[in-house]
């Protein structure tokens, strides 16, 4: 039934294209040239060693999918260009009704498939590389929390928070889990990640090879403050590293052990407060009840604030994380930032030992519960 | 052949016994079991729900005009967000794509009166309005704020409305599935005499892969969503670590469904951007049975990459490659179809209608879309770009330069048929460049964004990124704009739209050699089909059709004299 | 190119009308719908099944013993292997005396039809009665640990196949008396029939997983 009017001689392809075809190549080859020679790191600073393999790989798709897509586009204007309808055609004008080309079809097969295998293999490549077990120098571990950064050194006794170092040019084996719901570690310096899932332990595998400080980001979605959850990775000269941890090693022998997040005692920690807080704090009302600090009433158990304004859970981990570090900084607990309400001391300026923190803790917890 | 049997046009089969069209209002519009009639229900709540859901992105877009978020708390924004993608995927595109235009312009491809099972497609229909409405009530007791992904542990722990995002979900996920089934049957049991596979319209086509996925994947999402379901209300352990149980369990039962759900919004599209190439072209589509049969590769490859949304969540690394070079082939048969439609075009007479504006939009957004898709299938670099902004813009390039546009261009090339109006010509091509252009300030920076490390589902992000998101913002405005200029055209038509010839295209496929709007039981004799209907100057390929004052006989090349200007 | 029109197709009339009714006859070849709708219903729900199969599976492997330790800590015991062998033979029973019901009833042998059905819901009723019992003893409870939750949910999900099934059948033998079905027309007892075995076939899989594995 059908008819092919395309002749079976020389097809006329149209007028202007080869030019066409060939502008839109020699374009090919000029963008393919700049992103092959461009160093993507003067875009997006790398600071470790599969960063560099991973933007080869990067650029390999960008040259063949900025071919594809120009190709594509350019033939899609350049034909509804050339084959409008023109007023001067007749109502009744058809299109060359030509069905099929078995010659081209199998090329645009073929072609886009021999890319394809050869992004396999080259990904292939990159990705035995990511996996190579050799030479783990330093090993540790990071576990995610509602809404921080554990992180554990061997050489500490325990684990630091928000906070990592390690050393430049010491491939580094970092472990990485969750103590409550997924989370991810991500340096975009270094590029790859590793969701922290619970129950699981993922490898990142990495050389620092640029001294700096980094964003760690949480790239999965874990709660109210996942757009808050970030640390920093400092990446340090290996003496700057071994004095970093020499001094963190000093700082827990001398300040004990780690806080205990249980077993406090109440009725001391009341009389501490007394002592030493109720010139900031109202133990009575919820948190409009500001002295120079907010009320600490409802601490636990204000649906108006259920945050603390360091964006922790108001649990004991949370409580005491503010009693240590003190803090200044926006007003987090509406799940939204509002403005810093004032300067909340640290452990030091308020003179407080790890049973002490233990106590206060206790206590204020003690309050809620009370309340609710 | 089969052996000629006696018989005239039209055999007296129960086919040919033409129901009594209902006369009450509520038989008419509100319980019909027509399926033009379901189709355009579909459609109607389909485009409420799209538009809820897009005042949603407004929201979110109104938010991260500011590093602090501008507008409201986290947790409203993790709702909001949230409900903006689950709204769209699963109460906007898929009920509008397979439903609606499924409904309504399939039966009609097929030279048929209506889908196999009728009333099993009134009670799928309902489902889904119901589902709706539990999915936005959500709001009311707390939104689920997970994403659409809704990943546990996090989602065991969000707010009430989470479970009932799980009731809403299945409920549409049977609804689809039934309508699977449904179109399976049609398509195998009910093609007009002489309708051989490879005479079906494309769209017929996608609709047939389409249907087989929404038939098999669709389960799997409700075996998924109902553990989730007991898990947060019985305690019922399926995915919580503490207890046993896998949070990873969930990814893979997600995403053995949600990735076989893009090629459910996707596939349909290119039903329509087939349709639409051949019409405005005047030509037979270029490479047939290429784009039928990669189609249905599409759909199989379909059911073999769900890993690839899982390179960091833990699973064993081994198990990437496989996923990883599966997700590569399927560029392979897509490419196929860009390819063929490319040629389609070589040699058209094309006509820039608003339709065609549209598919031609598609098929280069899709097409940046897609390569960014490719970009995210290679695991090494799928460990940077995942849970960053680059795949929330890759997400919008396939599905809202994908599968909206695809919706789009549907629209505007049926619309007289299903609402015997024309609409306006300028409106759709003012509708068409301002879509276009905003949404590429809207989405093209999010690649950028991306890379440079700003995660998604954030609420506040660093002071960095703020000049890129600002010009999103501003973007997206304008398309929330240009979606108003759709709208009015629609109100107009509707109010003073010039009666639609039956066929305004000079179009081949059976649903335009009858009446606009079709009469109720579409056509009063069945007709036969000769041959495939994209060749252009050949004779209708069509026997049996009946002509009348409603239908009259015109010719089947060129435009009919009514309709459109021809432009230059 | 010449321009025709829909009117040109009627001088060749002739050979259209020829190769119309031709098609025509393969077409009316084709047109019981119902039985493919009915598999592909059959089909998804095996997805259904699979994908809780798929958990088990899953969650037996994630942890380095099975069957795994109960909320309060105890290591859980198997399943009785002998009750559920007896209770399965049961279900296999029905499933063959489904199978003599539909050689009965298209052999126009009515009475032994009735007597073939009734046998078959009876056996389905016992082998529910056999679940209950056995849910009724279990060491596990359902949200005790991960397999307590699937145990209960795939047993539980066939048991609700076997329980509409006995409904089903039910229906089948009260419209089979009425005359609903003729000896050239009886597509319902078709799809009970089907629907009876693919019951049967999956509990073969869970009789397996967890009794046998
Ligand atoms: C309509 C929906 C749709 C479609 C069609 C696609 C199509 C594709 N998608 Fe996409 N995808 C989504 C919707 C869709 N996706 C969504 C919603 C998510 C995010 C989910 C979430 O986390 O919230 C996602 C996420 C997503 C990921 C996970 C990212 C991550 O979270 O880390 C990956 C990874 O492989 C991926 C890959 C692909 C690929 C390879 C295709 C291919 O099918 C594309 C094929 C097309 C082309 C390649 C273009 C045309 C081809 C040619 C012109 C031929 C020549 C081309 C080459 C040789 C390259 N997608
Ligand atoms: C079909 C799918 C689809 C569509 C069409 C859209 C459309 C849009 N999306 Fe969406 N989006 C998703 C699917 C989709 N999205 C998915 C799957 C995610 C991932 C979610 C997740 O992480 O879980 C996502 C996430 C997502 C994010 C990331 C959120 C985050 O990670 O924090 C953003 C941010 O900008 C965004 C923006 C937009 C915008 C601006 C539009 C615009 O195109 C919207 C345009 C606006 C309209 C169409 C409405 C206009 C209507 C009117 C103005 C009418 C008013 C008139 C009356 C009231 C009568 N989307
Ligand atoms: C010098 C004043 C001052 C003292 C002394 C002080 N605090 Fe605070 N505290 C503040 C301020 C100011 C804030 C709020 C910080 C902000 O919003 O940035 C605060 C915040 C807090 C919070 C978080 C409240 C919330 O709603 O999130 C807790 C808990 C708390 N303090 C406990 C204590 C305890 C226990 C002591 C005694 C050991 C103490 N504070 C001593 C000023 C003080
Ligand atoms: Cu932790 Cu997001
Ligand atoms: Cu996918």
């Amino acid at each position: 039934m059908a008819q092919h009017t395309a002749p079976q001689q020389k097809v006329d392809l149209g007028p202007g294209f080869w030019p066409v075809t060939i502008g839109l190549s020699i374009f090919n080859l000029i963008a393919s040239y700049f992103i092959a020679t461009t160093d993507l790191a003067t875009y997006l600073p790398a600071a470790a060693a599969p960063a560099g393999e991973i933007d080869g790989l990067i650029k390999f798709m960008a040259v063949f999918g900025n071919a594809i897509f120009v190709y594509v586009t350019g033939f899609i204007i350049y034909f509804a260009i050339v084959w409008r309808r023109r007023a001067s055609d007749a109502p009744d004008s058809i299109g060359i009704q030509v069905h099929d080309s078995p010659k081209l079809e199998i090329w645009w097969t073929a072609v886009p498939l021999v890319l394809m295998i050869a992004l396999g293999v080259l990904s292939v490549k990159v990705w035995a590389n990511l996996q190579s077990q050799s030479g783990d120098v330093l090993t540790m571990e990071s576990i995610g929390h509602q809404f921080k950064y554990e992180f554990r050194y061997p050489k500490l006794k325990n684990s630091i928070y928000d906070e990592m170092h390690v050393p430049v040019g010491t491939p580094v084996a970092l472990h990485v889990t969750s103590a409550d719901v997924i989370h991810s570690f991500w340096v975009p310096q270094i590029r790859v990640k590793y969701d922290m899932v619970p129950g699981l332990v993922q490898t990142i595998r990495f050389t620092p090879n640029k001294t700096g400080t980094y964003p760690v980001i949480c790239t999965e979605f874990c709660g109210t403050n996942h757009s808050n959850m970030a640390a920093k990775m400092v990446i340090d000269t290996p003496r700057d590293f071994n004095t970093w941890l020499t001094k963190q090693a000093q700082i827990q022998a001398s300040g004990g052990g780690p806080v205990a997040l249980t077993g406090g005692n109440a009725a001391t920690g009341a009389t501490l407060f007394s002592a030493k807080c109720a010139s900031c704090h109202n133990a009575n009302g919820g948190y409009e009840a500001k002295i120079v600090g907010p009320g600490l009433g409802k601490l636990a158990s204000d649906p108006t604030h259920p945050m603390l304004v360091t964006g922790e859970k108001p649990d004991a981990a949370g409580i005491s994380h503010i009693l240590i570090n003190g803090y200044q900084g926006p007003d987090k607990s509406q799940g939204k930032e509002g403005p810093s309400a004032g300067a909340m001391p640290n452990k030091a300026a308020n003179a407080l030992s790890n049973t002490d923190i233990s106590n206060l803790t206790a206590y204020l917890l003690s309050l809620s519960a009370k309340k609710s | 052949m089969a052996i000629a049997t006696a018989g005239h046009i039209g055999v007296a089969s129960h086919h040919d016994h033409i129901h009594p069209e209902p006369q009450s209002f509520i038989g008419k519009y509100i319980f019909s079991i027509d399926a033009k009639v379901i189709g355009i229900q579909y459609m109607v709540v389909g485009l409420l729900f799209f538009i809820v859901s897009g005042l949603l992105a407004e929201i979110v877009r109104a938010q991260l005009l500011t590093p602090t978020g501008a507008i409201v708390s986290n947790d409203t924004y993790n709702g909001v967000y949230s409900l903006h993608a689950s709204g769209m995927i699963w109460m906007t595109i898929i009920p509008l794509v397979t439903g609606g235009f499924g409904n309504y312009v399939m039966p009609l491809m097929l030279g048929q009166r209506d889908v196999a099972f009728p009333w099993l497609n009134l009670v799928a229909f309902w489902m889904f309005p119901v589902a709706g409405v539990l999915l936005f009530g959500s709001f009311l007791v707390g939104a689920p704020d997970a994403g659409w992904t809704e990943y546990p542990p996090i989602s065991l722990q969000g707010p009430p409305g989470t479970s009932l995002w799980c009731v809403a979900i299945f409920l549409v996920g049977i609804s689809s599935s039934l309508t699977g089934i449904n179109f399976l049957v049609t398509i195998f049991k009910m093609r007009a005499p002489g309708m051989t596979f490879t005479r079906m319209p494309l769209f017929v086509w996608a609709q047939m892969a389409t249907a087989m996925l929404n038939m098999i994947a669709t389960t799997a999402l409700a075996a998924a969503l109902a553990a989730l379901f007991l898990e947060r209300q019985f305690d019922i352990p399926f995915y919580d670590p503490g207890r046993g149980g896998s949070p990873v369990l969930w990814q893979h039962m997600f995403w053995f469904y949600s990735h076989p759900a893009v090629y459910i919004m996707i596939l349909p599209a290119f039903g329509i951007v087939s349709e639409v190439f051949a019409t405005f072209s005047r030509k037979p589509i270029f490479g047939y049975k290429m784009i039928a049969f990669s189609s249905i590769a599409i759909a199989l490859l379909g059911f073999m990459v769900w890993a690839h949304h899982m390179f960091t969540s833990g699973m064993a690394p081994w198990l990437q490659l496989p996923f990883m070079i599966l997700t590569m082939v399927v560029a392979v048969p897509t490419g196929v179809k860009i390819f063929s439609w490319l040629a389609t075009l070589w040699g058209g007479k094309i006509e820039f209608h608003p339709a065609m504006l549209f598919s031609l939009g598609f098929l280069i957004v899709f097409t940046f879309g897609g390569i960014t898709g490719v970009f995210l299938s290679s695991v090494p670099a799928d460990l940077y770009f995942h849970g960053t902004y680059f795949v929330v813009a890759h997400i919008h390039y396939v599905l809202f330069g994908g599968s909206i546009f695809g919706i789009y261009a549907g629209v505007y090339y049926w619309w007289p048929k299903m609402t015997g109006r024309m609409m306006s010509y300028k409106l759709g091509v003012a509708h068409f460049w301002a879509t276009f252009v905003a949404f590429n300030i809207t989405f093209l920076p999010m690649h950028w964004v991306g890379l440079q490390g700003m995660p998604r589902r954030v609420a506040q992000y660093r002071p960095e990124f703020q000049f890129w998101n600002d010009v999103e913002s501003i973007g997206s405005f304008i398309l929330a704009g240009s979606t108003l200029i759709f709208l009015y055209a629609i109100a107009e038509s509707m109010l003073k739209g010039k009666k639609a010839p039956a066929n305004p295209w000079g179009a081949r496929t059976l649903e335009w050699q009858v009446s606009s709007p079709p009469p109720y039981y579409n056509f009063k004799k069945i007709p036969a089909v000769l041959t495939n209907p994209y060749d252009f100057g050949e004779p209708l390929p069509y026997v049996g059709l009946v002509r009348d004052a409603s239908n009259p006989e015109h010719p089947s090349t060129g435009r009919a004299s009514s309709g459109t200007p021809a432009h230059a | 190119m010449a321009v025709t029109s829909f009117s040109s197709l009627n001088t060749s009339h002739e050979a259209v009308h020829a190769r119309y009714e031709s098609v025509d006859s393969l077409y009316r070849e084709t047109r019981d719908m119902r039985l493919l709708g009915f598999v592909l219903f059959l089909i998804s729900d095996v997805v259904l099944f699979s994908a809780y199969i798929f958990a088990y599976l899953y969650l037996r492997n994630s942890v380095p013993n099975w069957p795994p330790i109960n909320k309060d800590g105890h290591q859980l015991p198997r399943f009785d292997v002998a009750f559920a062998a007896i209770n399965s033979c049961v279900l296999f029973g029905s499933g063959a005396t489904m199978h003599f019901a539909m050689e009965s009833w298209k052999h126009l042998k009515k009475p032994a039809f009735n007597m073939w059905m009734i046998a078959t819901i009876v056996l389905g009723v016992l082998f529910l009665g056999g679940q209950a019992y056995e849910y009724h003893n279990a060491q596990v409870t359902w949200s005790g640990s991960t397999l307590g939750a699937t145990f209960f949910t795939l047993t539980g999900l066939h048991g609700f196949h076997v329980f509409v099934g006995v409904i089903y059948l039910a229906v089948l033998y009260w419209q089979a008396n009425k005359g609903v079905y003729t000896g050239s027309k009886y597509f319902g007892l078709t799809a009970g029939t089907l629907y009876w075995h693919f019951v049967d076939v999956i509990w073969v899989a869970l009789f397996y997983l967890f009794y046998l594995m």
